[in-house]
């Protein structure tokens, strides 16, 4: 009886948050291939400067004052210093889990982490500091399911930890789909 | 009827007023530039962010402090956020949405333009904006949606209207400098026209050997991003556009 209902809101919720785009399906395989949820290891919420890091997959791009932070998908962003642009030096990695998107005005930089928003001081790039944390600014942010998949999903567990990522699984009787 | 044409005269009015003071109150050099597909913009005191089916502003106007502001929603699939005179003009998958930045940073709605469904940033002048559309790999593009560049008069930002429509492969994020008109095609490289005529845009060069997602044209430099790299070209004679550094995996 409970599980029904759970499908009922899970149709029911699936087809509100994606109407027009998405027909639900219903019949649920035993085995099929599709995403399961990346939880992120240890405090999400921990910021902090490292070292330069190597770039992997970069998605975005920010400029101010001959510096360039490029985003590193869902994990942080590399500091170049391009005052020679024909030598531009990567001086920095700020670790930000979750970090999709970046804007900065002065010496703050406000940032999604995960769900939150987030005003970081970058005055001084060996001692950055959060400044101001506004919890669940995004709700239904940090990493959702990759925009251009439709399929079944393995249901997150909020309490496995924040979803920093999706990775392909073979799913047994997954619960969850779009 | 006649609320209509209050509302658009009432608009247009707005629009002029814009216009005139939108340097002064609008410019901030204080703020960074972000690429076309940015889901973040600073205009002033405030912060906008747009997150699938809301627009969200944040006054910062205390230095490391936010306070969070109007929560709007605006609709599904909105993608991107470009600024500009006061404006805000967002990208979803259906179209592009114009708000005014009204008194207190709030944002009303002004218009919008609609195409089929596909993925599409934006970005624009005073005169046109200019929209890439792109079906290729985008999961939710509707029946008859093809990669495009679509130019649309926004002259009268109440009425936006398509002028010219470019068969494009696989766009993503642009960048405009002056007449100039940078399009990301991913592992399709990078394509600079003259979109002096919107009607006949020119296409100068076109450049493959790097995979292009996002582009920021800053007065003679520009930078590319790729999903594995940062590439800079110098710009400052357009015919002879030319690639100056670049970073790669592994740094």
């Amino acid at each position: 009886m409970e599980k029904t209902t759970f499908f009922l809101a899970l149709a029911l919720s699936s087809g509100l948050l994606f109407t027009g785009c998405i027909e639900p399906s219903v019949d649920i395989p035993e085995q099929v291939a599709g995403l399961a949820p990346i939880y992120y290891e240890g405090d999400w919420r921990d910021i902090g400067a490292e070292p330069p890091q190597p770039i992997r997959e970069l998605f975005k791009i920010y400029y101010k004052d001959s510096i360039i932070f490029a985003g590193e998908s869902l994990k942080g962003i590399h500091v170049i210093d391009n005052t020679d642009p024909f030598y531009p030096e990567t001086i920095k990695f700020i670790r930000i889990p979750g970090n999709s998107d970046i804007a900065i005005k002065g010496n703050t930089l406000y940032a999604n982490n995960l769900s939150d928003l987030v005003a970081i001081d970058i005055g001084n790039l060996d001692d950055i500091r959060v400044l101001d944390r506004v919890r669940n600014a995004f709700p239904g942010g940090g990493s959702p399911l990759p925009d251009n998949y439709f399929g079944f999903f393995e249901c997150p567990d909020t309490s496995m930890g924040a979803v920093v990522g999706w990775a392909e699984k073979v799913l047994e009787r997954p619960e969850c789909w779009r | 009827m006649a609320r209509n044409l209050i509302t658009a005269l009432l608009l247009t009015a707005l629009w002029s007023c814009a216009e005139s003071d939108s340097e002064a109150a609008f410019s901030d050099s204080n703020t960074g530039t972000g690429g076309s597909l940015a889901r973040f913009t600073i205009v002033g005191d405030y912060l906008y962010t747009v997150d699938n089916t809301t627009l969200n502003s944040f006054d910062i106007s205390a230095a490391g402090e936010i306070k969070p502001r109007e929560s709007i929603l605006v609709g599904e699939g909105v993608e991107t956020i470009f600024p500009l005179s006061g404006f805000l003009f967002l990208g979803t998958r259906s179209g592009m949405l114009i708000y005014r930045i009204q008194q207190g940073g709030v944002p009303q709605f002004v218009s919008n333009y609609q195409h089929v469904v596909s993925c599409d940033p934006v970005v624009a002048n005073n005169e046109y904006a200019y929209v890439t559309l792109r079906a290729s790999d985008c999961r939710e593009a509707g029946p008859g949606a093809a990669d495009l560049l679509e130019i649309i008069d926004i002259s009268n930002i109440t009425n936006p209207h398509v002028v010219a429509s470019y068969g494009m492969d696989s766009p993503f994020g642009l960048g405009l400098d002056g007449q100039t008109l940078f399009l990301c095609e991913g592992a399709g490289g990078l394509k600079v026209f003259d979109v002096a005529n919107p009607q006949n845009i020119q296409l100068l060069h076109h450049l493959t050997n790097f995979n292009a997602i996002d582009v920021i044209p800053l007065d003679g430099l520009l930078l590319v991003i790729g999903p594995d790299r940062i590439v800079q070209l110098d710009y400052t004679n357009i015919d002879d556009i030319r690639v100056i550094s670049e970073i790669s995996i592994g740094v």
